[in-house]
């Protein structure tokens, strides 16, 4: 039999009223153009992006992943799976969701030539042969074909185009500590609020729609009225903060919940990181499609988009419809369509009455085949078949769902302290048997809240002193809404599509289950059902269900897969957030920058590498005097009475003859007699000590010393304060370095005599006083190194260039400064040194005490230094390339002649502006670590070098006279 | 040659927030650590907890950890209030002014402005007019304190010396959208 409605034939049976909807969100006084595929349209200010296609008569927006079947608008919201639309330059955008705008470019993906001719479409005629598990079963073999396989399949993959010129948009981030978080803005998550705020509770509002009000929005008078009220009260109480366009999309440990915010005046995403005393999951429940042939044909519809459509945007979905409905949203669907004038035909699943089949061309559906045999002709097919609860935060926070047969859903099994569930993912209701529920919910999350905000404050010493005894945590006193019965639906008797987004459908599950993929979780893998940008949202239950009918079983004793974070899709930008990326520089920074200095990143600080020449810096510190600005280096204040304990602790030498005034080198090595730091201490005090270290230790260095002063040894007396910062430190070097320091100070008696080489004296430079001088130097020269109070280090370095201008003063940047140490032979821990130097590697056996009682790492380097091992562990040379002219690259392979046996490495190298030559560290095996032997390095461009070991470390003044004058 | 005057960290104070909102480079204020045991003579005569703070007239002694206390001011009256302290036993006193940057943000929204950038509790409950804490902002390691003044929002954020005018401009970036 052949039914025909009545009702207009237009191209495609959608579009805008004629005339105003009582609760539509749009303006229609507004014209707001966009394009679709190159076609110039207009919405109105209110409009989704499907709102706006709808509203001009645009029915088939995108195409199926695999088969590129033509779809349209499933559910016209966040979740629906035919909606993800390219839109400029942002691919996958929810086009159900997202706001029109103007100007904006909006275009099918993954389409070619066009979404009305898409060539992929074939692939639906080989459809039977691209069944689950084609994939695996199809490119196995042979695997060496695979690159090729992958290069081809590359091409079939959904989702729109990235274009890696697009601008970086601005995200940000930010921490929220609400009493209560409300995951959903309905009327139960209003009510919950509005209680939760009035019960004296800060309270988190999140909504993932535009508005607040869930499915109110959409319905009777009542309904909106319900809504509105319940804004206003919400709007009313400055203790509620509300987020729409936004998403709770993780629940963790303790009530760490994860909210990203879409829609934020000064930047595109925003992720809040909140910890909520008390978590109230009310996000309602998600309108599940049918699953029958012909399912996926645009005019079919939820009943919920429909409504939407209507109600929201003022847009006929069809000019003749079916609506397939087991419950009063189904009715109500029917009747806003009757109301709008589309002529309706109800088919009631409660009378026993079905669907079989939605028939017509790919490009939409004509006609709807229901159970009795009756075609009925039409261009919308509405279901209401029941809901889907998302119970992802229960999931989440430790639940496991159970599936209530008489209700057709699952439901939460176990009670959490801290999470609460109200509305529709809690039961069923009138609307005020919601929003009663919704306010016990809040009254309850908020006493909950209190009763842990008073735990926390009693925990933390800054917080408001607890005046009262902790109050009772309350006990669950809500009375539960009721589980209305309600048909079970999920497929009809022909099979259709289950998962929209993977083109999964119900034939290819059941044909997976007899394969033996019959566990929900190996289902979901093998055939990808539930995989997709959806995520299970719609197609979890039915996938379920399906599974359960293969089985022979029940839904409940299928179960469902674990819903893990992020409850939705979360761009990178969001997760990334705000990038902080800190950076350190030292109080002369600005002069190193007015002087054109180029920077250098070094861990977090900003250094000048050079200021031009650092072959010229190196010359000019040689003959003249330079300066270099070395604040990074690491220094803590160390003070007590134990201080040389921890010393003798922490390095491999002795420290207890240490005179005041005198400073000393030492190593430190881990536990395991690898080399940790190395640097100098000086003795300011009898119990005052200054100790340096490297620039990149100096974190680890103040940790380590506490770690032994409050795990190992806490009875010694000392403290520790790092003061890197807090000192400007200036290493002033060359033959004319004592002249310059000499005008600037006149509180310290300079002389070799008096202030010798490694010896520390306290004084006033260029009228800065409590300055530490040192005599030391990384360059090998005659250096003072001066550490002036940071808020004067930049008129200390001002004064010495310009007192030493006749002198030939010049500064100088890193990169001299790493000439001048390679041509001392100095080495660098961490780049002479890797993770597996133990300390003889270094050539420093004389500063392993192994007489002292302890340090750290004895017993490994006891080891080390036995007979055998140096027969074993590398050693750093130094390294000459018989070619001069030859700089190998830092890593260069140290190799045994021809062969590519690996007996070395370089580890740094440079050109000696004042050697005029190569010269290099490296680490060798014993047997080249001889001087006079002759290596083999191998250069990045492949060719082979000779070079010879040289007798000392040091390529430059081996006995260190430069440096004691 | 001319006195030298004390630099700070900040060199450009252009990014301030400049409507309903202040952020203050207070880093030339004196800042004295004292650490010494919590039982000491001199930690009676500071006179405050581990995560509270204590005023004595323009200088404000804050208790950062169990065994550290930093005393904060105009200099001669730090000094006035350091001079004082009973040192016996060990306790060190160290003039940290230079090693630390400290920002004052001011304005009712500086708590929002805070947890963009922090991730501690900051309401009134958690973080009171006077508490003292530690944690991180924009990833640098600062200490923290509630410093109400006049009756109106204020916190001071304070850090190594280095961070200053990264720190500084990250602050007054997150000021931007309730400025």
């Amino acid at each position: 039999m052949e039914l025909r409605l009545p009702g207009r034939t237009s191209t495609t049976g959608v579009r805008r009223l004629d005339t105003e909807r009582p609760g539509e969100v749009i303006d229609r006084s507004t014209s707001v153009p966009f394009t679709f595929n190159g076609k110039r349209f207009t919405g109105h200010e209110g409009d989704t992006i499907a709102s706006a296609l709808m509203g001009n008569g645009i029915r088939i927006v995108s195409r199926s992943m695999k088969y590129h079947r033509p779809r349209g608008y499933l559910t016209g919201d966040f979740w629906d799976p035919n909606g993800a639309l390219q839109v400029g330059d942002e691919p996958n955008v929810r086009s159900g969701h997202r706001k029109l705008t103007a100007g904006m470019s909006v275009s099918s993906q993954n389409v070619w030539p066009s979404l009305d001719h898409d060539v992929k479409a074939a692939n639906g005629l080989v459809s039977r042969f691209l069944t689950a598990g084609f994939y695996y079963k199809t490119f196995m073999k042979p695997a060496s074909l695979w690159p090729y396989y992958e290069k081809v399949l590359a091409t079939f993959a959904p989702g729109g185009t990235v274009d890696l010129d697009t601008p970086h948009g601005e995200f940000d981030k930010r921490y929220a500590h609400p009493d209560v978080l409300i995951a959903g803005g309905g009327p139960a998550g209003m009510a919950a609020a509005i209680a939760a705020a009035d019960a004296g509770a800060s309270v988190l509002l999140v909504e993932q729609e535009h508005q607040l009000g869930g499915h109110l929005r959409f319905g009777s008078d009542a309904d909106r009225a319900a809504a509105g009220t319940l804004r206003d009260e919400v709007g009313r109480r400055p203790g509620i903060e509300v987020l729409t366009d936004s998403t709770v999309t993780g629940r963790y440990e303790d009530n760490w919940c994860s909210i990203v915010q879409r829609s934020h005046p000064t930047v595109s995403e925003r992720l809040i990181k909140a910890r909520a005393k008390t978590l109230v999951v009310a996000p309602g429940l998600i309108e599940r499609p049918y699953v029958f042939a012909g399912n996926d044909k645009p005019g079919v519809m939820t009943s919920g988009a429909v409504r939407r459509m209507i109600n929201l945007y003022g847009v006929q979905p069809g000019d003749r419809a079916v609506v397939f409905t087991a419950n009063a949203d189904g009715d109500a669907a029917a009747d806003d369509l009757e109301a709008i004038g589309v002529p309706v035909h109800r088919v009631d699943a409660r009378a026993g009455e079905g669907i079989v089949e939605a028939t017509g061309p790919a490009s939409g559906l004509t006609g709807v085949v229901l159970t009795d045999g009756t075609t009925v002709d039409a261009d919308l097919l509405v279901t209401a078949i029941g809901w889907t609860a998302p119970t992802s935060l229960l999931n989440m926070a430790g639940d496991r769902p159970v599936y209530d047969a008489n209700a057709a859903r699952f439901f939460g099994s176990v009670q959490i302290d801290n999470v609460l569930t109200t509305g529709g993912i809690a039961g069923d209701g009138t609307v005020e048997e919601l929003i009663q529920h919704g306010e016990a919910t809040g009254r309850l999350a908020a006493a909950r809240a209190a009763s842990i905000a008073h735990a926390l404050r009693s925990a933390t010493v800054w917080a408001t002193e607890t005046t009262t005894d902790a109050p009772a945590f309350p006990a669950d006193d809500r009375t539960a809404l009721e589980r209305h019965a309600h048909p079970e639906l999920y497929r009809a008797s022909t099979h259709g599509i289950v998962d929209y987004s993977e083109d999964v459908g119900s034939k290819d599950l059941v044909a997976a289950a007899k394969e033996g993929y019959d566990s929900i979780e190996l289902l979901k893998r093998y055939t990808t059902a539930t995989m997709g940008p959806a995520q299970g949202k719609l197609e979890t239950v039915n996938t379920a269900a399906v599974l359960a009918e293969a089985r022979g079983e029940t839904i409940a004793d299928v179960g469902t897969t674990v819903w893990r974070p992020p409850f939705v899709p979360i761009t990178l930008g969001a997760l990334g957030g705000r990038i902080f990326e800190p950076t350190r520089v030292s109080s002369i920074q600005p002069w190193h920058e007015a002087r054109g200095a180029t920077p250098i990143l070094a861990g977090q600080w900003i250094r000048p590498e050079h200021y031009g020449d650092p072959a010229a810096e190196v010359r000019n510190t040689r003959t003249n005097v330079g300066i270099i600005d070395v604040t990074p280096l690491g220094k803590l204040d160390l003070r007590g009475p134990d201080v040389p304990a921890l010393l003798e602790q922490m390095y491999t030498n002795k420290w207890r003859k240490l005179p005041v005034g005198g400073v000393r080198y030492g190593l430190m090595c881990a536990e395991d007699g690898v080399v940790l730091d190395d640097g100098v201490t000086g003795r300011l005090a009898d119990d005052h000590y200054l100790m340096t270290t490297t620039s990149s230790g100096a974190g680890t260095i103040w940790e380590w010393a506490e770690m032994w002063l409050q795990t190992e040894h806490p009875e010694w007396q000392v403290h520790v304060t790092p003061v890197t910062t807090g000192y400007t430190s200036i290493n002033v070097a060359g033959p004319r370095s004592r002249e310059l320091v000499a005008r600037l100070c006149d509180d310290v008696d300079l002389s070799n005599e008096a202030f010798g080489y490694m010896q520390v004296r306290r004084g006033t430079i260029a009228g800065v006083p409590d300055c530490i001088m040192w005599r030391i130097g990384f360059t090998g020269e005659l250096s003072f190194e001066l550490h002036v109070p940071s808020g004067h280090g930049l008129h200390v370095w001002e004064r010495l260039m310009a007192d030493g201008a006749d002198l030939g003063i010049q500064p100088f940047g890193l990169e001299a400064q790493r000439i001048m140490r390679l041509e001392k032979g100095h080495f660098i821990v961490g780049q002479d040194t890797d993770g597996l130097s133990k300390a003889p590697t270094t050539g420093l056996e004389n500063l392993i005490k192994l007489d002292k009682p302890d340090f750290a790492g004895k017993p490994e380097l006891a080891w080390a230094l036995e007979p055998e091992q140096a027969q074993i562990l590398p050693r750093i040379v130094a390294i000459q390339p018989d070619d001069p002219t030859i700089v190998p690259e830092e890593a260069c392979q140290i190799l045994a002649g021809e062969t590519n046996e690996i007996l070395g490495r370089i580890t740094s190298s440079r050109m000696s502006p004042t050697l005029g030559r190569s010269i290099c560290l490296g680490q060798v095996v014993p047997s080249l670590a001889l001087p006079g032997t002759k290596i083999t390095i191998l250069l990045v461009d492949g060719r082979r070098v000779a070079g010879t070991v040289q007798e000392h470390h040091a390529h430059y003044d081996p006995e260190g006279e430069r440096a004691r004058v | 040659m001319s006195d030298p005057k004390f630099a700070s960290s900040v060199v450009s104070t252009a990014s301030a927030p400049s409507g309903s909102l202040a952020l203050d480079d207070r880093s030339d204020l004196t800042k004295i650590v004292v650490r010494t045991d919590p039982a000491s003579a001199a930690a009676g005569q500071l006179g405050c907890p581990h995560g509270r703070s204590r005023r004595i007239g323009p200088v404000v002694v804050l208790g950062q950890r169990p065994t550290e206390w930093l005393v904060i001011g105009p200099a001669l009256e730090v000094g006035a209030v350091v001079d004082e302290l009973d040192t016996s036993g060990h306790t060190s006193v160290i003039d940290i002014t230079h090693s630390r940057s400290l920002f004052a943000l001011r304005g009712a929204d500086g708590a929002r402005v805070m947890e963009k950038v922090n991730g501690l509790d900051w309401s009134d409950a958690m973080m009171p007019d006077g508490a003292v804490t530690g944690g991180s902002v924009a990833k640098v390691t600062c200490d923290l304190s509630r410093q109400d003044e006049g009756g109106s929002w204020s916190a001071w954020v304070m850090a190594d010396r280095s961070f200053g005018q990264y720190l500084f401009d990250a602050i007054a970036d997150a000021c931007r959208e309730f400025d």
